[in-house]
């Protein structure tokens, strides 16, 4: 060993065996299949955001008065502004979208069942904390948007019994969208769901590990292919070639559909039309179809089955004797997620 | 009476051994308890002030003068302006007559809808108030008229009015987002600039 190796030994005492059985765990045959390369996506794209939005928080200022000026400065005149901006809008709804089919994924084949409860409770965490970014997101720009998602937001958590009010004063800082509003959402969105998220990240990684990969055999694998292959090199040369491919994809994409800026705030009018992101337009239009207590507790009662599925899957196979029974309510509850959502996006109000 | 049985003294040093050890034990609880009971206070101290810091003072709001009410006439209304740029129209009942009528012979209607927190929209050719974000529908009046309102009987609010001395004042809230007092500010600013630029020139 030279004195450079044995420096550095004495200091980070790890053999080069330790590391090849920390990074070698082997994975599935079938994870050489794209499509189950999806839950890297939303990780590689997560970091992505830190990277951007990093480079964002230099020049963004987050209040009221200032929050839209410079997402404007940003945009138009700082270098390459339009782009780092571009790549983390255009991340963020890749993100969503690869967290949504990663989860499709992990559901249709049922890799949630015991004994990985607890990790898809951790993956809905994820998508909850991925939602909140979204939305804290677009909330800081103080666009029309921004403005009146976050007031809507606030009076739906109003509507929550009991704790209710107190949420949506925490969340607004006030009874109604104020000065002190834009900061929380700062704090949120860079630090709280942040850090969360990434915390989240880990443990769903370490259950990942601590269960192994769930393992799928497929009809048309040869009957001569091994069981497993090794994580480094092979499967990380799979993520790096997906990041390098979502790179490419969100740099078109920046490119191609710059990120422009909405009209201002305005507290005094609500727009003639007005939209959330495409990743809310299930739950607007949920809203706009009932009353607001019973939109808001039906929408908690949904998340709060999404939870606990593979609890009430386990009983609905035992009780109906069915192993695919769950596959049937994940086609109904997919048709209407996509029905709500294409509905509003294709209709005014 | 059976005579009383003496410990021996390998005995007595067993339950002075005994009471060291209770001591002992009774000492580790009660400072096992003690540490514990000053984490909680502690940490639940830090939490208790964290949570007043975080949770927002409730908005008292203000009262404004809006006009005498000799100066409004039975059945009338008249638009009122807030600092904040919010406009609120003021109406008199049509029954109500003199400059000693209250202020139930007044109501201010809001323009925040009931539901989820927009603003409606007066829409003439439909005689309704609208609100875009979730099709609410209220009549002049602010009753419900359609949409989820409707299915939960929400009116449109009412700001406070008072009279005192024949004025006529509006309670408004004043935590508000400040961007609408600092654009106008802003644009006298850069009017006031151009002026002086064109005075130079």
């Amino acid at each position: 060993m030279s004195v450079v190796g044995r420096w550095i030994h004495e200091r980070a005492p790890l053999s080069g065996d330790q590391l090849r059985e920390f990074t070698n765990e082997p994975v599935p045959y079938h994870m050489k299949r794209w499509w189950f390369a999806l839950g890297g996506t939303p990780a590689y794209l997560f970091v992505v955001q830190i990277v951007t939005g990093i480079l964002l928080a230099v020049y963004f200022q987050p209040s009221s008065s200032t929050a839209y000026e410079s997402v404007r400065h940003i945009t138009d005149d700082v270098s390459y502004g339009w782009y780092f901006r571009g790549l983390h809008k255009w991340g963020a709804t890749l993100m969503v979208a690869a967290v949504i089919l990663h989860q499709m994924r992990v559901y249709f084949t049922g890799a949630y069942r015991r004994p990985r409860e607890i990790n898809w409770m951790i993956g809905m965490c994820l998508l909850l904390c991925t939602l909140g970014l979204g939305f804290t997101g677009y909330s800081l720009v103080f666009e029309q948007l921004s403005y009146w998602g976050a007031t809507v937001s606030g009076n739906i958590l109003d509507n929550v019994p009991v704790l209710g009010g107190v949420m949506k004063r925490l969340l607004l800082a006030g009874d109604q969208y104020n000065d002190q509003t834009l900061p929380r959402f700062f704090i949120l969105h860079a630090a709280i769901l942040p850090a969360t998220l990434a915390l989240l990240v880990f443990v769903h990684i370490v259950f990942i590990r601590l269960h192994g990969v769930t393992e799928l055999r497929f009809p048309d694998e040869p009957a001569d292919a091994p069981r497993h292959f090794n994580f480094f090199p092979d499967h990380m040369a799979t993520e790096l070639v997906m990041g390098l491919v979502l790179m490419i994809i969100l740099s078109v994409l920046a490119t191609v559909f710059p990120v422009v800026m909405g009209p201002p705030a305005d507290p005094l009018t609500t727009p003639e039309v007005i939209k959330p992101e495409w990743f809310f337009y299930a739950t607007f239009r949920w809203l706009k179809l009932f009353g607001p207590t019973f939109a808001v507790l039906s929408m908690g009662f949904i998340v709060g089955a999404m939870f606990v599925w593979p609890w009430i899957d386990a009983a609905l196979r035992k009780l109906t004797g069915r192993e695919e029974i769950s596959v049937y309510v994940g086609i109904v509850a997919s048709l209407l997620l996509i029905g709500l959502t294409t509905w509003e996006a294709l209709v005014a109000h | 009476m059976p005579d009383s049985v003496q410990p021996t003294p390998a005995e007595q040093a067993d339950d002075s051994n005994d009471l060291s050890v209770n001591r002992r034990t009774l000492l580790a609880s009660a400072s096992t308890l003690a540490m514990a009971g000053g984490l909680v206070a502690g940490y639940g101290t830090f939490f208790a002030f964290a949570g007043e810091f975080l949770y927002p003072e409730p908005d008292p709001g203000a009262w404004y003068f809006v006009a005498r009410t000799a100066d409004l006439e039975a059945g009338g209304s008249l638009p009122f302006e807030s600092p904040q740029g919010v406009m609120v129209v003021i109406k008199r009942d049509a029954t109500a007559l003199g400059a000693d009528s209250g202020a139930e012979h007044f109501q201010a209607l809001s323009s925040v809808c009931p539901h989820l927190g927009c603003r409606v929209h007066w829409e003439p050719h439909n005689n309704r108030f609208f609100c875009p974000c979730h099709n609410g529908e209220f009549d002049a009046e602010g009753r419900p008229t359609g949409g989820p309102p409707k299915a939960a009987n929400q009116h449109l609010a009412r700001y406070p009015l008072k009279v005192e001395e024949g004025m006529l004042f509006l309670r408004l809230p004043t935590q508000t987002v400040s961007t609408p007092i600092a654009q106008k500010a802003t644009d006298l600013s850069a009017q006031t600039s151009t002026e002086r630029g064109e005075d130079v020139a």
